[in-house]
């Protein structure tokens, strides 16, 4: 299965560096979530790779089906620490595991 | 339910054994539930870890590629980006955690070797060099932290539909066969008060 990266270019440049070929570079939100409505729907991707940025920018409910996606993964990366698994952890469990 | 159990005797002894039998399968979904937890929270600690170490590697990976952009120019990277030959993939197989189907995540082909980038000693810059090291090591962490989300995701719903099936047993199934229980034996008491009294009716008779 293949890693696909979705982001701005200067985002996605330094995996294409490391040899992914499956870039997505959409502008503008529309683009954006139509991308990855496609990609959660794909059957050949096993991980998606997001900017945390990008992902914080999405409305509540893609949001939360990128979270329960498990084929594909929904990776969020970023300078700052990604807490959407963290509030899912909370909200089934009850109490806030992380840490 | 409740409203229409017969008050007999037969009724009496297989509502025992109907509630003999939901305790166990209670106390044995406990038992997985508390089972997945523990896997839960040792693989979350390990996730935490993981997660940390991939925060750190993406900062350092940045770094370095705005580095070589700056010194080498985005062109140039862009060049190599293209020139290069690896081709990262992830194959999924399948694991089983205490009877939960959970991912088990390889990668092949993440890190690309010098010769399969593509340009030769001369034509690269150690600057580029270095960022796709530590974009190949980042794309290592990735899989890694993908394969632990998919799996925690996994036994989250997992445990989340388990604590479900517990507490419906202990609030409402088991409570109600108890009722029910209760019911049988109070109007088969009953039953047995009216004939006392009327077999005493008749022998006073």
């Amino acid at each position: 299965m293949e890693i696909a990266v979705l982001g701005s270019p200067a985002f996605t440049l330094g995996f294409q560096l490391a040899g992914i070929s499956h870039i997505y570079n959409p502008e503008g939100d529309e683009a954006i979530q139509s991308e990855l409505k496609v990609l959660l729907n794909s059957k050949d991707v096993g991980i998606v790779v997001v900017d945390s940025e990008v992902l914080a920018s999405l409305p509540d409910r893609l949001r939360e089906q990128m979270s329960a996606s498990v084929s594909p993964t929904i990776l969020g990366i970023g300078t700052e620490e990604d807490n959407t698994l963290r509030e899912t952890i909370r909200k089934a469990i009850g109490v806030d595991l992380w840490k | 339910m409740a409203l229409d159990i017969k008050p007999t005797r037969s009724e009496l002894i297989k509502l025992k054994a109907r509630i003999k039998q939901t305790k166990n399968g209670y106390k044995l979904l406990k038992m997985k539930r508390d089972g997945l937890f523990h896997e839960f929270r040792s693989l979350l600690a390990e996730m935490i870890e993981a997660k940390k170490d991939l925060t750190a590697t993406y900062r350092l990976a940045k770094t370095r590629i705005d580095l070589a952009n700056a010194i080498e120019g985005g062109l140039a990277v862009r060049a190599t980006a293209i020139a290069n030959s690896a081709h990262p993939e992830v194959e999924v197989q399948r694991r089983n955690i205490m009877g939960v189907v959970v991912p088990n995540i390889q990668g092949s082909g993440l890190k690309s070797s010098f010769d399969s980038r593509g340009v030769g000693f001369i034509g690269s810059s150690p600057y580029i060099d270095e960022a796709s090291d530590s974009f190949g090591n980042l794309i290592e962490k990735i899989v890694t932290a993908a394969e632990m989300e998919a799996t925690l995701k996994r036994l989250l719903e997992e445990i989340e539909a388990t604590k479900r099936r517990v507490n419906a047993l202990e609030f409402k199934v088991i409570p109600e066969l108890e009722e029910a229980q209760g019911f049988i034996k109070l109007r088969l008491e009953e039953m047995e008060r009216e004939e006392t009294f009327r077999l005493k009716r008749f022998k006073n008779k």
